[in-house]
């Protein structure tokens, strides 16, 4: 009896010990899907008084990609503990996850607060016009492109909130050997002269498809020379949905080339339009930034590296772009302001991300070294010098936040999802293609009025 | 003394069972309470600004089934795709199984390797439903396996089987076919088992043939465990999510018509965090679940004079 009193009691307290497990573990970090730590060596470069702030850097991401880079050219100073917290970009679960973690921020624990955050152009209004950012304490260089400080500033007060260690101007990357069996040319600077506006782009799609190629790789190519070439935002000031005529655009380009049979019918990142960048692709044209050749396009340096070539095309653009944000609960202020400063003035730091990583940094005054320096050229381009290009194109990008919401990413992703299952056949009509976005609106946005 | 005894006994058989109530009551009676609770106010998050909770009373509700600009309420459309989609995967489903429950408890058959059978079948189950569904859409996209062998690799005349609305629905059901049909085999091959062999003995004696066998005796003693796995896929199927969330590529593609009612849910839940509207929701999905398992309880678990089954058992 007495035996089975004792047995009772320790599986009870079992049962409850295993519950209060639980609980402690939710009540910590909660969110994190993948939390990695890591401490590293003696530092050189850590500047500043930053002995006396927190042990635990805490910096949010949706991919390994500045993780990695981080890893590979920043020291972090002795006795910090580096945490990662990475979630995925898709359907705008970073974000979900960030906006949880930002309102917790007062009854988390100091060391998991979080230091430092990333975000991108399609959303960095959100933060960086908001309480959850701090301003920073000091003037970057002049040097940087003007846009990308833009971005990050706090229209509100002025406030500088970040920076972005990569600029990204977008441009054609065309196929070399079926730009000379169209064009009759692969030199860059005569195929930029054949498609520097829509009309000869639009005459060239159809010789290509007479040829039996393929323009655009996907009906999203085009569309960020329209919207970041807008003349007016998405939503009015009483926050209504109001659609820029350039977006408009757009839908009848697109449409007209999926009748045509001038591009493939798909979205930016299908199976398809990826095997097309192999041997036997049949595509002419894919549009991005330097980024995108060397994370996106690993068939074609496998399969046809040299095959390719970068020119402006018909209207400048830029896609893309990873702020740095610093968090308004940091309390490593003085390190997070030097990593910034690492990733966007440190010029042994920015000449390997570029020359290793095909990253193209804000910081003009270095990435015009390279546009000038006429020993360099891409591989992958055969030899071109893509810096040169983009240094050019990077000037004439300008960013005016009245242009910019804080749902951008709806708009840039949901909106031309629902566009193309209309290019796709169902729905039949472009009205119930709308009908369905008002619907992602209700649903992901209930602020916003529509028609 | 004797009589402490047996109170000493009830006493230990509740603290048995109370860790169940408890866990009941945090973990479902209290959300349940407040899903109805939550449903009455606007909450919602808009960028980091948290607008309410301020109560609105049936307003949710209103908006629910309020018809949208091209006429159609969603709720009601999102409850006939996943009616569809549940359909198209569960009655083949039942009909296979319980083919593949007759044969494999059939006396007369006596199919060896039976464990090997039912392993194999059980397998797909063991597989997550989004892993799965990643497999079918590898599978069947344009430059897929499937189209290769239709089209031998010429995309521009492949079929975009996620771009029409019966394929999309058609492969959605299939895996859900392909990942149940092992699960329902096992418990129907356990109610066919526990039927009394006498029965199908005395059936043989009288010169019965396997139809009549199947049609009078083992299909109407199999109905209770009928009835338990019609409920469970019916319950199964309204909650349908990951499958779809997949094959739809969260959007609901094509033209909204694999989206489902839990798909839907998710939406209200994603970036606005709408509690109330997603509260109202759940309770509209209580609600049908509640009645749908109320009729095929009634149809199915009926005899001729009207009485359910289990009042019967006894006699």
């Amino acid at each position: 009896m007495m035996k089975k009193k004792i047995l009772a009691a320790i599986l009870a307290s079992v049962m409850v010990l295993s519950m209060a497990g639980c609980n402690q573990e939710q009540s910590g970090g909660g969110s994190n899907d993948d939390t990695t730590a890591g401490t590293n060596a003696p530092a050189n470069n850590g500047g500043g008084d930053a002995s006396e702030e927190g042990k635990v850097l805490n910096i949010w991401c949706w991919n390994e990609d500045f993780k990695n880079y981080f890893e590979a050219y920043y020291t972090v100073p002795e006795g910090i503990t580096v945490k990662w917290t990475v979630n995925t970009n898709d359907d705008g679960v970073y974000q979900q996850k960030l906006d949880e973690a930002i309102l917790n921020q007062s009854s988390t624990a100091d060391d998991e607060k979080i230091d430092m955050f990333l975000a991108e152009a399609d959303y960095i209004k959100k933060y960086a016009c908001s309480d959850a950012t701090a301003a920073l304490s000091y003037t970057p260089s002049s040097d940087i492109y003007s846009y990308t400080l833009g971005a990050a500033t706090d229209v509100r007060n002025n406030q500088l909130k970040g920076v972005s260690f990569q600029a990204a101007p977008s441009l054609v990357i065309y196929r070399r050997s079926i730009a000379k069996d169209v064009l009759g040319t692969d030199d860059p600077d005569e195929v930029q002269s054949l498609l520097d506006t829509w009309d000869k782009f639009d005459a060239v799609a159809a010789d290509a498809k007479a040829k039996g190629y393929i323009m655009t790789g996907c009906v999203e190519e085009t569309l960020r020379c329209y919207t970041n070439n807008a003349k007016t935002s998405f939503l009015s000031d009483s926050n209504e949905l109001q659609i820029p005529d350039e977006f408009r655009t757009w839908v009848t380009q697109a449409k007209n080339y999926v009748d045509n049979g001038y591009t493939l019918t798909c979205g930016r990142w299908a199976d398809e339009k990826s095997a097309q960048m192999g041997k036997d692709g049949k595509v002419m044209c894919f549009f991005g930034p330097a980024w995108y050749y060397n994370f996106c396009m690993g068939t074609a340096m496998d399969e046809a590296n040299g095959d390719w070539a970068v020119c402006v095309g018909p209207q400048e653009h830029f896609w893309g772009g990873t702020w740095l944000l610093k968090s308004a609960s940091t309390d490593n202020e003085t390190l997070v302001e030097d990593i910034m400063k690492a990733f966007t003035e440190d010029e042994t730091v920015i000449s390997q991300l570029w020359e290793k990583n095909s990253e193209f940094s804000c910081n003009r005054a270095i990435m015009e070294k390279y546009a000038n320096d006429e020993t360099y050229g891409n591989e992958f381009l055969n030899g071109q010098n893509d810096a040169a290009i983009m240094a050019e194109c990077a000037k004439n990008i300008t960013w005016d936040p009245a242009l910019h919401t804080q749902y951008d990413q709806i708009f840039q992703e949901t909106l031309p999802g629902r566009m193309l299952e209309y290019f796709k056949g169902e729905p039949a009509t472009e009205e119930e293609a709308w009908s369905n976005f008002y619907k992602d609106l209700d649903e992901k946005a209930p602020a916003i009025t529509h028609p | 003394m004797k009589k402490h005894k047996l109170v000493s006994y009830a006493k230990w058989g509740y603290i048995f069972i109370a860790p169940f109530f408890v866990i009941y009551i945090i973990f479902q009676l209290v959300p349940l309470l407040s899903t109805f609770y939550y449903s009455f106010f606007e909450n919602y998050r808009d960028g980091l600004t948290t607008i309410g909770p301020n109560f609105v009373g049936l307003d949710n509700y209103i908006t629910l089934f309020t018809p949208g600009t091209d006429g159609t309420i969603n709720i009601v459309t999102y409850f006939v795709n996943t009616i569809i989609m549940w359909i198209l995967g569960a009655v083949p489903q039942l009909l296979f199984s319980l083919l593949l429950a007759v044969i494999y408890t059939s006396e007369r058959l006596r199919i060896k390797g039976q464990g090997f059978f039912k392993t194999v079948m059980y397998m797909p189950n063991l597989i997550m439903a989004a892993a799965f569904a990643m497999l079918f859409f590898m599978l069947f996209s344009k430059i897929g396996p499937v189209n290769q062998i239709l089209y031998g690799g010429n995309t521009e005349k492949a079929f975009d089987f996620f771009a029409n609305t019966w394929g999309a629905r058609g492969i959605i059901a299939g895996i859900n076919f392909l990942m149940w049909f092992g699960n329902t085999t096992i418990l129907l091959m356990a109610g066919i088992m526990g039927i009394d062999q006498s029965l199908f003995e005395a059936a043989s004696i009288d010169g019965a043939t396997s139809w009549q066998v199947f049609y009078k005796i083992t299909l109407p003693l199999l109905k209770p465990i009928m009835v338990y796995v019609a409920i469970t896929s019916l319950i199964g199927g309204l909650q349908m999510f990951d499958v779809p969330q997949v094959i739809g590529t969260s959007l609901g593609s094509p033209n909204r018509s694999t989206m489902t009612m839990i798909m839907y849910l998710n939406n209200y839940l994603g970036t606005s965090k709408n509690y109330g509207m997603a509260g109202a929701l759940s309770v509209i999905i209580f609600i049908i679940t509640g009645i749908l398992s109320v009729i095929v309880y009634k149809t199915m678990a009926t005899d001729n004079s009207g009485k359910p089954k289990k009042a019967k058992k006894g006699a």
